[in-house]
C-alpha cells in the first residue's frame, strides 16, 4: 500500500530526509519513531504529496505520487500534526467539507459524518462551533476528518500531541479499529510507549535516516537482553571509561561529566561492581536507573541521546 | 467543480460567520466618503453672513449694501441689517463672517467726492469668507469712485436737488436724466465696444461638479480594494490552522482551493456591490444609469483585486510581512487611485498616473457606466482583460501554493 524507496529531501541544500526506504501494507501500522526534527514530518509530507522528494520514490497503492497525484491520493487519508480544522464553523461542516474534498456527497456524505460523528464520539456537539471544544475533542474530529471518506491508506503525524490521556487511549483506539478494518496506517511519533503499543512495525529515524527497522520484538532483539544502566551525578569520563573495561559485557552507550549511560545483562545483579568500578574511576553517584529493554533503551543505544531531546 | 463550490460554500459560511468585519469592509468606505462629501461639497455650500450697521441710511448706503446681496456673490454672502452694538456682540461671538459700519453722512461724503470711512470688522476664525467681504468692499468702493467721475454732472444736479427741500421738480429729474445720458454717450467711445470681451458659455444641465457623484464610484471602489485585502489575508489563517496544507493534498489539487476561495470572495465582493449601489441611490440619492452594469463590473474587479492581492500575500514570508505588504500595495493605490481624492482634484500628471492604477482605470469605466456614457465596446474589451488577469493570476497562485503552503 505505501512503498518508500531511497527517499531524499533537501531544503536549501540542508538534508532533511537521506536514503529512507520502507514499505507498509493492508491492516498494518507502520510507525515511525524520532524525536523532533528527525524527518519524520517531512517524509509524510513526501509520502502525502505535500513536499516533492529531491530523489527516490514513493507510491502509495501502486500509484506513483509524483507522477499519478490524483490516483495515489484518492485513497489516501491524513490527520496532520497541527489541529487543521476550520474553528469558525461547527464539526459537521468540517466533516462535510473535508469528505467533499474527496469526492463524497449527497446522501452517502450526510450518512459518513453521522457515522464519523458517532465514532469519533462528537455527535451531540455535531452543530457546536469548533472553537468551542476542548483540545481533545478538536483531536478526535480532526482525525474524523482524515477518515471521513474510508481511505485505504491513513498517514497520521503525531496525532496525539497535547492530548490529555483519556483522548490519547481513545485516539490509540481508533486507530486499531482502521487497522482492523484493513486500512494501512503510517503513524508518526516521538512517544515510545504509543509506539510499542500501536505499531506492527517501527522505522526509527534520526538525523533524516532510518537506523533501525523492524517489528519490536526484532528491535528490542537487536538490544539483546541487556538493561540500560543510567548514572547520574559527577564523573570523569576518561576515569569512568578505563575503570569500567575490567567488566565483562559492559557496553558505555554514552558518558559525560554528569551521566553515563551503560548497557548490561542482568543490571540489577550487577549493580554494586558497576558503582565500584565508578568509584574507582573517581565518580560520584546520586542516581541509578535500570531500565528494562525498550524502544526508549534502543535509540539511545543508537544514538547515545535521549528520544525527547 | 463540485470541490471549487465547496470550498466556496465553506468560505462563505466562514465570511457570513464573521459578519462584522463585512460590515466593516461596506461601512468605512461609506462613512470616508459621506464625510468627504459632507466637507467638500453636496448641498453644503459654505454662506458668509455679513452684519450691516448702517448710520447713514442714505441711497448710496443702500446701493453698497445691495452690492453683497446681487449676482452670484449673493448666493455666498447673506446680508443682515443690524444696530452697531448688537453687530458687534454678534461679531465677538463669532456669529458672522463680517460686520460693516457705514457711518453717518457716508452717502454725502461719496456724492461730493469727499474722503469716508468705512469699517468692516472680520471674524478671526474664518479665513476665506472674510477675505471674500474684503474683496467685495474694496470692488464696491472703486466701482462708486469711477461711476462719481463718470456721471459727474448728473450727480450735482442730484446734489443741488437733494438740498432744497421736498421731491425734485419733473423738469429737474427730466434734465438729469438727459444729463446721465450725455454722460453715458460720452463713455460710449470707451465702454462700448468694451476693452474685454467676456464669453460666457452656460454649462449644459447636469453637467455641474457634483461633489457626491464624483466620490462615490471612488468610495466603492475603495470598499472593494479594502475588502479583497482582507479576503486575501484568510490565506494566512489556513496556512496557520493547517487547512490549506491539508487542502493542498487532496486529490483535486491547489487550482480548485483557488477558485473556490476566489468565487466566495467574488460572492461577497457582489454583495458589497450591491449594497454600495443602494446605498448611493437611496441614501446619497445618486443616479446610476445602469445599475445591473455597475454591478456586474464591481464584482468582476473586485475579484480581479482580490487576485492580486492573493498574489501579494504569497510572495511574502510571514504573515506580518504579507499585511505590511498589502498595505504597502493598498494605500498607494487608494490614494493615486481617485478614491480619496476625485482625479478632478488632482494635478493633471498625479491623476495620469492614478488612471493607470488598477483600482483608477476600473474607477473611469464605473463613473462611465454611473453617467451612462460607457462605451460598451471598450467595456467589453475591458471585462475580458479582467477576466484574463484573473485566469493568469489564478495559474500562477495555484502553481506556488502547494510550495507556500508546505
Amino acid at each position: 500500500m505505501i512503498e518508500v524507496e531511497d527517499l531524499r529531501k533537501e531544503y536549501d541544500g540542508l538534508v532533511a530526509v537521506d536514503d529512507v526506504s520502507f514499505a507498509a501494507g493492508p491492516g498494518e501500522i507502520f510507525g515511525l519513531l524520532g524525536p523532533n526534527g528527525a524527518g519524520k514530518s517531512t517524509t509524510i509530507g513526501c509520502i502525502s504529496g505535500l513536499l516533492m522528494p529531491t530523489a527516490g520514490r514513493v507510491r502509495v497503492q501502486g500509484h506513483d505520487v509524483a507522477r499519478e497525484p490524483r490516483a495515489a491520493k484518492s485513497g489516501m487519508g491524513i490527520v496532520p500534526q497541527e489541529v487543521a480544522l476550520y474553528e469558525d464553523l461547527p464539526a459537521e461542516e468540517n466533516l462535510r467539507f473535508w469528505g467533499e474534498a474527496y469526492g463524497l456527497r449527497g446522501q452517502p456524505l450526510a450518512e459518513r459524518v453521522r457515522e464519523v460523528l458517532e465514532i469519533v464520539g462528537l455527535s451531540d456537539r455535531a452543530a457546536d462551533l469548533v472553537e468551542t471544544f476542548s483540545g481533545g475533542m478538536k483531536r478526535r474530529l480532526n482525525f474524523g476528518c482524515g477518515i471521513v471518506h474510508r481511505p485505504q491508506v491513513l498517514l497520521l503525524d503525531e496525532p496525539t500531541v497535547g492530548v490529555d490521556p483519556q483522548s490519547r487511549v481513545r485516539l490509540l483506539d481508533l486507530v486499531r479499529e482502521q487497522a482492523t478494518a484493513g486500512v494501512c496506517v503510517l503513524y508518526t511519533t516521538h512517544y515510545m510507549e504509543e509506539a510499542e503499543q500501536l505499531c506492527d512495525r517501527l522505522a526509527i529515524l534520526d538525523h533524516g535516516r532510518i537506523i533501525a527497522a523492524g517489528t519490536l520484538e526484532d528491535l528490542r532483539g537487536s538490544m539483546g537482553e541487556r538493561d540500560l544502566v543510567r548514572l547520574s551525578g559527577a564523573f570523569d569520563p576518561e576515569a569512568i571509561r578505563e575503570s569500567m573495561r575490567s567488566l565483562d559485557e559492559v557496553e558505555i552507550v554514552s558518558s559525560g561529566a554528569e551521566q553515563i549511560a551503560l548497557a548490561v545483562p542482568g543490571a540489577s545483579r550487577r549493580l554494586p561492581e558497576i558503582l565500584s568500578a565508578v568509584a574507582a574511576g573517581g565518580g560520584v553517584v546520586r542516581e541509578t536507573t535500570v531500565t528494562r529493554p525498550s524502544l526508549e533503551s534502543l535509540f539511545i543505544r543508537l544514538t547515545g541521546k535521549e528520544l525527547r531531546e | 467543480m463540485r470541490f471549487i463550490l465547496a470550498t466556496a460554500r465553506k468560505d462563505l459560511l466562514r465570511i457570513r460567520r464573521d459578519w462584522p468585519a463585512l460590515l466593516l469592509w461596506m461601512g468605512i468606505p461609506l462613512m470616508v466618503g459621506g464625510l468627504l462629501v459632507v466637507m467638500f461639497g453636496g448641498d453644503a455650500t459654505p454662506t458668509a453672513r455679513l452684519l450691516v450697521a448702517d448710520r447713514d441710511g442714505s441711497l448710496v448706503a443702500r446701493l453698497l449694501t445691495g452690492v453683497f446681496e446681487q449676482g452670484p456673490v449673493g448666493e455666498i454672502v447673506e446680508v443682515e441689517a443690524v444696530e452697531l452694538e448688537e453687530g458687534r456682540r454678534r461679531i465677538e461671538d463669532g456669529d458672522a463672517s463680517g460686520l460693516l459700519v457705514i457711518p453717518e453722512r457716508f452717502g454725502r461724503a461719496v456724492l461730493d467726492g469727499e474722503p469716508a470711512t468705512l469699517e468692516l470688522v472680520t471674524n478671526p476664525s474664518q479665513s476665506v469668507l472674510p477675505g471674500i467681504l474684503e474683496e467685495m468692499l474694496d470692488l464696491a468702493l472703486e466701482a462708486s469712485e469711477v461711476l462719481r467721475r463718470l456721471f459727474d454732472e448728473p450727480i450735482d444736479r442730484i446734489l443741488l436737488d437733494v438740498d432744497g427741500e421736498g421731491s425734485p421738480a419733473d423738469s429737474t429729474v427730466a434734465s438729469i436724466a438727459t444729463a446721465f445720458n450725455r454722460a453715458g454717450e460720452g463713455a460710449r467711445g470707451w465702454l462700448l465696444p468694451p476693452a474685454i470681451e467676456l464669453e460666457t458659455v452656460a454649462l449644459a444641465e447636469g453637467e455641474e461638479f457634483d461633489f457626491g457623484r464624483a466620490f462615490f464610484p471612488g468610495m466603492l471602489i475603495l470598499a472593494l480594494l479594502f475588502m479583497a485585502t482582507g479576503l486575501s489575508t484568510d490565506l494566512w489563517s489556513e496556512r496557520r490552522s493547517g487547512t490549506l496544507r491539508r487542502a493542498v493534498v487532496a486529490p483535486r489539487g491547489a487550482g480548485t482551493i483557488v477558485a473556490g476561495k476566489w468565487l466566495a470572495g467574488s460572492a461577497a465582493l457582489a454583495l458589497v456591490s450591491a449594497v454600495g449601489l443602494a446605498a448611493g441611490r437611496w441614501a446619497f440619492g445618486i443616479e446610476i444609469a445602469d445599475p445591473l452594469l455597475a454591478f456586474f463590473w464591481l464584482a468582476l474587479v473586485g475579484t480581479g483585486l482580490l487576485a492580486l492581492f492573493t498574489l501579494v500575500q504569497l510572495l511574502a514570508r510571514s504573515e506580518r510581512g504579507g499585511n505590511v505588504l498589502v498595505n504597502a500595495v493598498t494605500l498607494p493605490l487608494a490614494m493615486l487611485g481617485g478614491s480619496f481624492f476625485p482625479f478632478e482634484t488632482m494635478p493633471s500628471w498625479m491623476a495620469q498616473i492614478g488612471q493607470t492604477t488598477p483600482n483608477g482605470w476600473a474607477l473611469l469605466r464605473l463613473r462611465a457606466i454611473v453617467d451612462g456614457a460607457a462605451e460598451p465596446g471598450l467595456l467589453a474589451v475591458s471585462a475580458v482583460a479582467v477576466l484574463s488577469v484573473v485566469i493568469v493570476l489564478g495559474w500562477i497562485v495555484a502553481r506556488r501554493l502547494g510550495s507556500w503552503a508546505a
